[in-house]
């Protein structure tokens, strides 16, 4: 007896097929996709995200100011959703200096994300960061960010190396000279020699104070600072000493200004 | 004719299908090894030597993706070979859940953390939801056999005629 094959298959084998058409477009359509997800990827990656236009200043607030932007181009066809970067700086001690973050963004496909950063260093003289203004060293950089690539691609990166960092007023050393004068008025030569190690140049005016063992005001003055990077400032002045202030076993109290808050520049001890 | 007792004579025709010999079915398995053999061991080793001459970490061996692709390949081989016979849907259901056991232990590897060598950034992928994804695929294939064994159990002959149409 021969069987027409082209009756209708039957009910277990034709769900059978389905589900294998089914499986079959699943199938090709995942390639596709992992496919396309791996050349867009490649496409990401070969664009690499850049920090730009990246200057330091001495900022209004007594600090250091680190500013830019980030660029994040995704000439992929998918998008980056969710993206987030956070960076920290810490000084060769391992004290942390302060964080900038980025995000949370989502970053079409076809464009480019871009953020601006600020990053705002404290160079205080009473803290932990004392010498980032006096000191060269190597900062600690550590970011890590969080990303969705193609809807499915959860990544994280996590990055660390050292930055350089030139110290705007390095081997700062203010000293006093020998006395002289009489008749009640005794004049004293004052000193102040530095390095502008920073990419930055350091303009504005340096105060000084000469203080006492007893922390009296024994008299002061101010040198007019104009030190573009790479150069190194040497300067005297004479200063008059309030009657009958001795500076021996004191201190030279100086304050830099640049427009905005002070900044104390380390002590410096008078034999 | 009967083909419950395993393979038919070469061009066998019955009554209303005509089952491929046992050797044309063996060499056209073995045909189809080639294109299996590069999407299942060549392509992810020659990529996994390129990644391990550069001093990249690994996110699986060369040896375990060998063994399971030699495991799926011979599954598959076999699965073809065995098409007329009633162990095909039993043996689709092995393929495929052989596949799922592949996936699931790829899946045990994400996220994948890789080290840029020589310098201090690492980054990590998941590819969690994706493989879930994927799992689709054998987890279709175990359906579809269950439904040949029970297709087979009841008929073994009615899906022939449309398997292998005179």
């Amino acid at each position: 007896m021969v069987v027409p094959t082209h009756r209708r298959p039957p009910p277990i084998y034709r769900l059978a097929r389905a589900l294998r058409w089914i499986s079959t477009i699943v199938l090709v359509a995942l390639i596709i996709f992992a496919g396309t997800v791996v050349y867009s990827a490649v496409q990401v990656a070969r664009s690499s995200a850049q920090s730009r236009g990246l200057s330091a200043s001495f900022a209004a607030n007594g600090t250091v100011e680190v500013g830019g932007s980030f660029t994040l181009s995704n000439p992929g066809i998918y998008p980056i959703d969710g993206f987030k970067l956070t960076a920290r700086v810490a000084n060769s001690s391992g004290v942390n200096l302060g964080q900038i973050g980025v995000g949370p963004a989502n970053i079409a496909a076809f464009s480019t994300g871009v953020f601006p950063i600020a990053l705002y260093l404290p160079v205080a003289t009473n803290g932990p960061t004392a010498s980032l203004l006096t000191e060269d060293q190597y900062l600690r950089v550590n970011a890590w960010g969080n990303a969705t690539y193609a809807y499915l691609f959860p990544l994280s990166i996590e990055l660390s190396e050292n930055r350089s960092w030139g110290a705007p007023f390095e081997g700062f050393a203010a000293s006093v000279g020998t006395p002289s004068g009489g008749g009640g008025t005794i004049t004293i030569p004052v000193t102040v020699t530095f390095s502008n190690h920073a990419s930055f140049p350091d303009t504005g005016t340096l105060t000084f104070l000469i203080e006492s063992a007893t922390q009296v005001d024994c008299g002061g003055g101010s040198f007019s600072v104009a030190v573009p990077p790479g150069n190194l400032y040497d300067q005297t002045q004479d200063v008059t000493l309030s009657s009958g202030c001795s500076p021996s076993g004191g201190q030279i109290l100086s304050t830099y200004s640049t427009g905005g808050t002070p900044i104390s520049l380390p002590p410096e001890a008078i034999p | 004719m009967s083909v419950s007792a395993g393979y038919v004579a070469p061009q066998s025709e019955t009554a209303g299908y005509r089952i491929p010999s046992l050797g044309y079915r063996i060499l056209v398995a073995a045909l189809r090894l080639i294109p299996t053999f590069f999407l299942l061991i060549a392509l992810p080793v020659a990529a996994l030597s390129f990644a391990s001459a550069r001093g990249i970490a690994l996110p699986i061996s060369t040896y375990a993706v060998t063994v399971w692709g030699i495991a799926l390949m011979s599954l598959g081989a076999a699965r073809y070979i065995l098409k007329p016979t009633r162990a095909f849907g039993p043996v689709s259901i092995a393929a495929s859940a052989v596949a799922l056991v592949y996936l699931v232990y790829a899946l045990s590897l994400s996220p994948y953390r890789l080290t840029v060598p020589g310098g201090s950034a690492s980054i990590a992928a998941g590819y969690a939801t994706f493989l879930e994804l994927v799992m689709i695929v054998p987890a279709i294939g175990i359906l579809v056999g269950i439904l040949i064994t029970i297709q087979d159990a009841g008929s073994r002959t009615e899906r022939l005629l449309f398997d292998f149409p005179a």
